[in-house]
């Protein structure tokens, strides 16, 4: 079996992220750049598939991604992860989620899979549009939020979870399947893993290998980033030692009482 | 871009705040555009959520009752929101930015080949161009993104950013029919309901958050229960309580987890690392109650009490059950 996941590389999630006020520009010093976690769990997923199924099944990393990051996915490759396909274009630069999915769509029918793993969100542009948009333009059975997975002959049976609850839902291979948190924490990658990951293969797809019918990047994107800004500012409040419950109870009444929250 | 259709997410007809939300903000849209605002109603229990929606500024509530809504994953409810926006004509969807909004939404972009936002926390329409405020990287940017597609538009709305406004009469309800016959791959063999009845936690207007410094999973039942329930909100957790197990991961706020945006948070012994603070730091008033004066949550709260939980919460809610008593 076949399995693909996509990963996107994103500025580190647990670094406090500012504009430059001067530029306006997303301040990047010190920022390093992480596999979004979202694809993490996506990728775990797919090494616990791999290892229960075993023979020769394979797990190739697919990500879109400036040249000059691509070697940030040999940490997913030390994971586990058996090769990475790159689509690195500049022209790529500026593409919204319209435009992004049409691109990666474009190269992911250059591969072949049988299952093709997607993280649910992505932790930087947050659309989770992605996965569905994916799954139209390849024509893919849409399986999303699974927390478990089983591969019966050419069909899948997946546990997802709901926001109430849970389904059980099976259909055909090959499909599109996004990961909830719940299927397992991502794996640390070993030693071995660390030193394997340097000679395991990254190929590049540019643009001109797929010749699209639409363009992408900025000028391609059906929506236009008018102004960002940073949020207001959210001062220091408060601060009210509390000696025992009561009081500690009522500054908060109080303060509630005062906003008309209660 | 002229009509607004919204797409009225709800299970077997109990539905979600968002979908009013949305119904509300719809009329506003489409008259700034000068077209209609639409609601699109599926599967069973959709006549009883249309009644409802009566209620709202809407033109047409587009309705089909067809069972594959439940016996199908979301392939369905893709198809029958095409068809709508087809029969609209160059519109915006809006849809609930909730766990299967997003699975529809994506997929609605490309049928439609339409420009998406997500996340959104304001629609304002701008000299024929449609411009949508949305918060990108966890919160930290601000962004206003207008829609280029002349033809369709598709965001996900953020729960709790519109206000529900009833108004309007005259709604009309039309069966919309079902799109010619396409094969269902994913087919839903069970569908098993988790803590039926409690609010969605991003819908809730008050959201009381527990963290490490609760020490296991009694305190959320014993403590932070309570206090939701007399503040008429949810309880909520960080990932230090989801990892540890004392709640389920549904419950999680901040990065990896959920964002909510309630009117009031109060945090319980969170500490308030970024990777929570990502999730709720849009919310309206935020009340941390901590033994340590020095948490970073104190410097984006606006009242941090330093003291005891255990003896702080239980009062509180008394305090507050007392005074909705004297109320009513």
């Amino acid at each position: 079996m076949k399995i693909v996941v996509t990963i996107k590389l994103v500025p580190n999630p647990n670094a406090e992220k500012r504009i430059d006020p001067q530029t306006k520009r997303l301040v990047r010093t010190g920022v390093e750049t992480v596999l979004n976690p979202y694809d993490e769990y996506a990728l775990e997923a797919a090494l616990q598939l791999k290892e229960r199924a075993g023979g020769d099944t394979t797990v190739t990393i697919f990500s879109m991604v400036p040249d000059s990051l691509k070697e940030g996915l040999r940490r997913a490759l030390a994971m586990g992860a058996d090769d990475a396909v790159v689509l690195s274009d500049e022209a790529l630069e500026g593409s919204d989620v319209s435009a992004t999915a049409f691109a990666m769509a474009a190269a992911l029918r250059t591969l072949t899979f049988d299952l093709l793993v997607v993280g649910g969100l992505t932790d930087d542009s947050s659309t989770g549009a992605v996965p569905g948009a994916l799954a139209e333009h390849l024509g893919l059975p849409c399986i999303t939020n699974a927390r478990k997975v089983d591969i019966k002959g050419d069909g899948i049976e997946v546990e997802r979870e709901t926001d109430s609850g849970y389904q059980t839902v099976h259909g055909p291979l090959p499909a599109l399947l996004t990961t909830a948190l719940t299927f397992g924490e991502p794996r640390y990658a070993s030693l071995k893993g660390i030193m394997g990951a340097k000679k395991k293969s990254i190929a590049s797809i540019s643009l001109q290998d797929l010749a699209l019918d639409r363009p992408v990047g900025a000028s391609g994107s059906k929506t236009e980033l008018r102004s960002f800004a940073p949020p207001p500012v959210r001062g220091k409040g408060q601060v009210v030692e509390a000696n025992d419950g009561l009081s500690g109870a009522q500054a908060i009444f109080d303060f509630l009482a005062s906003k008309r929250l209660v | 871009m002229k009509d607004v259709i919204v797409y009225a997410e709800h299970r077997r007809g109990e539905t979600r705040k968002v979908t009013f939300e949305l119904a509300s903000e719809a009329g506003k849209i489409a008259a700034a555009l000068g077209g209609k605002a639409h609601a699109v109603v599926l599967g069973p229990g959709s006549a009883q959520l249309a009644e409802q929606l009566k209620n709202y500024p809407l033109d047409t509530i587009f309705l089909n009752e067809d069972a594959d809504i439940e016996a199908f994953l979301l392939d369905p409810i893709v198809d029958y929101l095409e068809a709508a926006a087809r029969i609209a004509g160059p519109s915006l969807v809006l849809i609930p930015n909730t766990l299967s909004g997003r699975d529809v939404a994506g997929r609605l972009m490309v049928r439609l080949d339409a420009g998406m936002v997500a996340d959104v926390v304001e629609v304002k329409p701008d000299l024929g161009a449609v411009v949508c405020v949305s918060p990108k990287l966890g919160g930290a940017l601000i962004t206003q993104c207008a829609l280029r597609t002349a033809d369709y538009g598709v965001v996900t709305v953020r729960p709790n950013a519109f206000a529900v406004q009833t108004a309007g009469a005259g709604v009309h309800v039309e069966q919309l029919a079902k799109p010619a016959s396409r094969s269902y791959p994913a087919a839903i063999d069970r569908d098993v309901e988790e803590g039926a009845g409690e609010l969605a936690l991003e819908e809730a207007p008050v959201v009381v958050a527990g963290g490490r410094g609760l020490g296991g999973p009694e305190p959320f039942e014993t403590l932070l229960k309570p206090l939701a329930r007399a503040l008429g909100g949810a309880v909520g957790a960080s990932r230090a309580a989801a990892d540890a197990g004392w709640v389920p991961y549904n419950l999680q706020i901040g990065q990896t987890g959920k964002t909510v945006t309630p009117t009031l948070y109060i945090a319980v012994g969170i500490s308030g690392a970024i990777q929570h603070k990502v999730g709720m730091r849009a919310s309206g008033t935020i009340v941390a109650i901590n033994k340590d004066a020095a948490s970073p949550i104190g410097e984006f709260s606006d009242l941090l009490v330093v003291g005891d939980a255990f003896r702080i919460v239980p009062e509180l809610t008394k305090l507050i059950e007392t005074a909705k008593g004297n109320l009513s």
